[in-house]
Parts: C-alpha cells; sequence; structure tokens
C-alpha cells in the first residue's frame, strides 16, 4: 500500500511536468492553430538559460527561475516574429515541418556550444526527506510539484480571469469572429506564445535542478509525451490537459514500478489508440479546427 | 575531390529514401498521411532480415514477403482509423509506430534493445536503381490512375467523394496497403544494406524526416517529394565540409523552404503558368 502510494506521488510529479509543456503546446495550438515542434526546445533553452546565469549571476533560485523564464520566453518572442507569423492560417503541417526545422537548429546550435552530453545543474535547493503519513518524498520532488501546480494555476487564472484570457478563449472559438469584435489577434497570439515559453522555462528550470543535470537533447523526452497529452485530452478544457497529464505520469509510474521499464511508453501508447479509437476528439473535447 | 567511396552510399541511401517517399505519397493522396512510416519501413527490415538470417531464404523472396507484410500492416491500420478525421489519424498512426516500436524492444528474438544484427549484404546499386525504377512507376501510375483520382476526391471532400459513388472505406484501405507496399520494401532493402534494424530506427522523429520530405517537396504533384527526399538525403552529407554546423544547416533549409515555398518545391501549377508562381489549389486547414 506504502509502495502504490509512493509510485503514484512519483507519477504525479512526472506528471506535472509533462502538463506544464502540454498546456503551453495546446495553448499555442489553441490559439494560433500552430502546433509548434519547437515548444520542447524552448522548454531546453530555458534550462540552459537557468544555467547560465546560476553561473554567472547568482544561484539564488528565484534568480535562475526568473532568468530560465526570461530565455525562454525571449526565444519564444522571436519564434513567433520570423517562423510562426508568417505561417499563420497555412496548413497546419507546414508550421509543424517550419518548427520542426527551427528544434533541429537549436538542437543541434546548443550541442555546439554545450556538447551533446548532460551537463550537471545546479540543485538549487538541499534535498531533504519529508514525510506524508508514511510516504517520504524529496523536497525537491515536492519543490519541483508545487512549482509546476503554481505555473497552472497562474495560467488558469490567466485564461479563465482576466481581459487577455477572456480575448484568448474567444480566438480559440473563432478567430475571425474574435477579430470582428475587436480583438488584436496578433497580439493575442504573440502574448500566448511567449506565456506559453515562459512557463516552459520556469518548468525546464525546476526539472534540471530536480534531477541535477541539463541535456541538450532533454526535448525530446517531453515533447512527444506533451504532444500525446494535449491530444488524448483535447484542447478544450486547460484542466483537461492537466489532468491527463498527471494521469500520464502516475500510468507510466505504475507500468514501470509493477510491470517493467521498458513497456511503460508500450502502455501509454495503446491507451492512446484506444481512448482515439472511441472519443476522436479528445477526452474532454476540441475546438474545431 | 570527393571519391566514388564516398558518393555511393549517399545515393543508395536517397534512393531508398525515394522509395519510401513514394510509398508515403500514396498513401497519402487519399488524405491518410501516416507518421508511421520509419515503423512500418522497419518492419519490411525486420522481416526480412529474420527469413534471410535465420531460415536462409533467398534475397528476392524475402524482399517480397516484406512487402506483402507491409501491405497487411497498412490495411490493418487503415481499417483501425477508418473513422477517424484527419489530425486523430495522424496520431493514432503515430502511437501505433511508436508502440511497434516498444513491442519490438521487447522481443529477445528479434535482439530486443539491441536490434536485429548479422543481416547478409545483399543491396547493391543495381537492386537500389531498379527497386526506385519499379516505385516510382507504380507511384506514378497510381497517380494518373482511376484509384488516384478517387484517393483525391476522398482526401478533399469524403462526403463529395461518396455521393459520386466511391466507397470511401474501399480507396483508404487500398491506398494505405499499396503506400505501405512500398515504404516496406524499401525498408527491408535498406535493411540488407545498414545490416541491422533496431528498435529505436523506429521512432516518431524518424518517421517525421518522411514527412518533412513530402511537405518540403509538396503534396500535390509526384515529383516533387521525390527530389525533396534525393535533396535532403544528401544534404547533411554534402554538407558535411561544415562540420558540426551541418545539422543546424539541414535545419535552417528546412525552415527556409517552408517560409518561402509554402506548397513545397515543386507544387502542382496551372498548365502554361511560369514555374515560380503561387500555384493553383493550396490547401489551407
Amino acid at each position: 500500500m506504502i509502495l502504490l502510494l509512493q509510485q503514484i506521488l512519483n507519477g504525479l510529479i512526472i506528471g506535472s511536468t509533462y502538463a506544464v509543456v502540454a498546456v503551453g503546446f495546446s495553448l499555442v495550438f489553441t490559439v494560433l492553430r500552430v502546433i509548434n515542434f519547437a515548444h520542447p526546445d524552448i522548454f531546453m533553452l530555458g534550462m540552459f538559460a537557468g544555467l547560465w546565469g546560476a553561473h554567472l549571476v547568482s544561484s539564488n533560485i528565484v534568480v535562475v527561475l526568473l532568468l530560465g523564464a526570461a530565455g525562454a520566453g525571449l526565444f519564444g518572442l522571436v519564434l513567433e516574429q520570423v517562423v510562426i507569423r508568417p505561417l499563420r492560417g497555412r496548413d497546419v503541417l507546414m508550421t509543424l515541418i517550419a518548427t520542426l526545422g527551427v528544434a533541429i537548429m537549436l538542437e543541434n546550435g546548443m550541442a555546439l556550444i554545450e556538447g551533446p552530453d548532460p551537463v550537471a545543474y545546479p540543485t538549487l535547493l538541499p534535498q531533504a526527506p519529508v514525510h506524508l503519513g508514511g510516504i517520504a518524498i524529496g523536497s525537491r520532488q515536492l519543490a519541483n510539484f508545487a512549482l509546476s501546480l503554481l505555473v497552472l494555476g497562474f495560467a488558469s487564472w490567466y485564461v479563465r480571469a482576466t481581459r487577455y484570457g477572456r480575448a484568448t478563449r474567444a480566438i480559440a472559438e473563432r478567430p475571425d469572429v474574435a477579430a470582428a469584435f475587436g480583438v488584436n489577434v496578433d497580439v493575442i497570439a504573440r502574448i500566448t506564445v511567449v506565456l506559453a515559453s515562459m512557463m516552459a522555462g520556469v518548468a525546464a528550470v525546476s526539472v534540471g535542478a530536480l534531477y541535477g543535470s541539463a541535456w541538450v537533447f532533454v526535448g525530446t523526452l517531453y515533447g512527444l509525451k506533451a504532444f500525446i497529452v494535449m491530444l488524448v485530452a483535447g484542447n478544450r478544457y486547460f484542466e483537461g490537459v492537466v489532468a491527463v497529464a498527471l494521469g500520464l505520469g502516475v500510468v507510466e509510474a505504475l507500468v514501470t514500478g509493477y510491470i517493467s521499464s521498458s513497456l511503460t511508453d508500450a502502455v501509454a501508447f495503446c491507451l492512446l489508440i484506444l481512448v482515439l479509437y472511441f472519443r476522436p476528439d479528445g477526452l474532454f473535447g476540441s475546438y474545431a479546427i | 575531390m570527393v571519391s566514388w567511396g564516398f558518393w555511393q552510399p549517399v545515393i543508395i541511401f536517397s534512393l531508398l529514401n525515394v522509395v519510401i517517399t513514394s510509398g508515403l505519397y500514396i498513401t497519402a493522396l487519399s488524405g491518410q498521411l501516416s507518421m508511421a512510416t520509419a515503423a512500418l519501413a522497419a518492419i519490411g527490415g525486420y522481416a526480412s532480415a529474420v527469413l534471410t538470417t535465420n531460415f536462409d531464404w533467398p534475397f528476392l523472396p524475402a524482399i517480397l514477403v516484406a512487402c506483402a507484410l507491409g501491405a497487411g500492416c497498412g490495411a490493418l491500420l487503415a481499417l483501425l482509423t477508418i473513422r477517424m478525421r484527419d489530425f486523430i489519424l495522424k496520431l493514432t498512426t503515430l502511437a501505433f509506430g511508436e508502440a511497434i516500436g516498444v513491442i519490438a524492444f521487447n522481443i529477445p528474438y528479434l535482439g530486443g534493445a539491441n536490434g536485429f544484427s548479422g543481416i547478409p549484404l545483399y543491396t547493391t546499386m543495381p537492386d537500389v536503381v531498379i527497386a526506385t525504377a519499379i516505385a516510382i512507376y507504380v507511384a506514378w501510375c497510381f497517380d494518373r490512375s482511376r484509384l488516384g483520382f478517387a484517393a483525391r476526391a476522398v482526401r478533399d471532400d469524403p462526403v463529395a467523394a461518396a455521393a459520386t459513388g466511391i466507397s470511401i472505406a474501399q480507396v483508404r484501405i487500398i491506398t494505405f496497403a499499396l503506400g505501405t507496399v512500398l515504404v516496406a520494401g524499401g525498408g527491408a532493402l535498406s535493411a540488407h544494406y545498414v545490416l541491422f534494424v533496431t528498435p529505436s530506427q523506429m521512432g516518431f522523429y524518424f518517421s517525421l524526416t518522411y514527412i518533412i520530405f513530402l511537405l518540403c517537396g509538396g503534396m500535390q504533384a509526384l515529383w516533387g517529394p521525390l527530389l525533396a527526399a534525393m535533396l535532403l538525403t544528401a544534404a547533411p552529407e554534402v554538407l558535411r565540409f561544415t562540420a558540426e554546423f551541418r545539422l543546424i544547416l539541414y535545419g535552417g533549409i528546412i525552415v527556409l523552404v517552408v517560409l518561402w515555398r509554402p506548397n513545397g518545391l515543386l507544387p502542382r501549377r496551372a498548365i502554361g503558368a511560369p514555374i515560380m508562381q503561387t500555384p493553383i489549389g493550396s490547401r489551407h486547414e
């Protein structure tokens, strides 16, 4: 029983990072109709922006988080301006390929600078076991989870409770009608990409600190999962994406713990095929594209 | 400058990718853009590798069995996704590819994570040239056939296609199976040249390279994807003199092609229209 709870907790912690990346992915897809395959690599850039910040400025956790978010956000801004904006309204697949090209450039460009192997990351927080009713959990794991929830909470508040968030939802529903009602689609699109990038940057610093290492190809670990989570959940409900991401984390942890770590991905993909067979619009429904 | 020894593998890989891309083109013509190409190619590779290595089959029958197996897998995938919309279909094929990869990973008979090695070297330059000619001929005939036009109708407007008496299910199953025959055949030939097959080469990112070929070339006409497959396979090798920058340049080329030629390198153009003019019938989603 303790083992089961422990595994579920581990799964939730991994799933919370999937959730942050997947929500960013989903926000950009919903608002811009663009599958941003560079998003996982913006995550990676945020991780390294934090790493450089820790070396050059200060290894205070708040400073590193802010620098990670700033680095990722800045690149998101450039990406939106140079690649995504000219391609808006085109076939979804063309933007997928273009952002994939950007992802290839980013990964190999960073590999030139940082090398293709994982590098050490400042741990930022002391590691001490925290006991929650018989289950031991590391303080860094807990911090990672809390930080992800904080970021998701912020994004949820932004989308549900602010003027810009309302405009964002309007664009998701019908971009043309939203524009006719005076929503500045270009500005909202830019804000969305930058916001999603900054969320990824925060999650990346937190993951780097959790595992004590940064890797230029880390995006490949999270990118595919985030993509799948977005499509299983459907992009209509933000909270649905989060729920599916956490669920995927738990399923993975349970399969790893009780069956075999080499089957982890197979189970996830089989579940995916089943869900899509019976609910082609995702579990919680999607906006018409 | 550079010798035949350098160019020969580059040309062989380029042509093998042309074979696989022509299969993907056939499949995609009916609107079923498969994201499991690498996995389907590797299925062909595994089949042919097992038959020749463990059962001492000759080369040609092994390749034919690999193609037949490909047809079966293609038809199965088409059946699985028959009711799905465009985007979800892509995702399901993606999941299928990844799942096949993980299954191969867990079968010790196929070498598990290390892959299947010790495959005899059979594929030579003439074989590859013949296979490419066959693949291009099949794709070209299909492109102009009744079935090819039916496939385009199903892609562009399934409801209207059904109203004119086209059986959507039949067209989709046949095109997927036919395309996968070429994909699996290309994969089998490639296995007898590289001499090993591993589960890691079935992954999503490998499948995406074929989709890059298809889209950079342009999905409207057969020659675009085939040209893109040749050029983009050779590009990283030809750019080798730029050392570490070659993959960055490769990524850059893809981005520029998409930004400047949004319908691909060689889109279908109106009769008599100049080559650089914006093509007709560009599909928007």
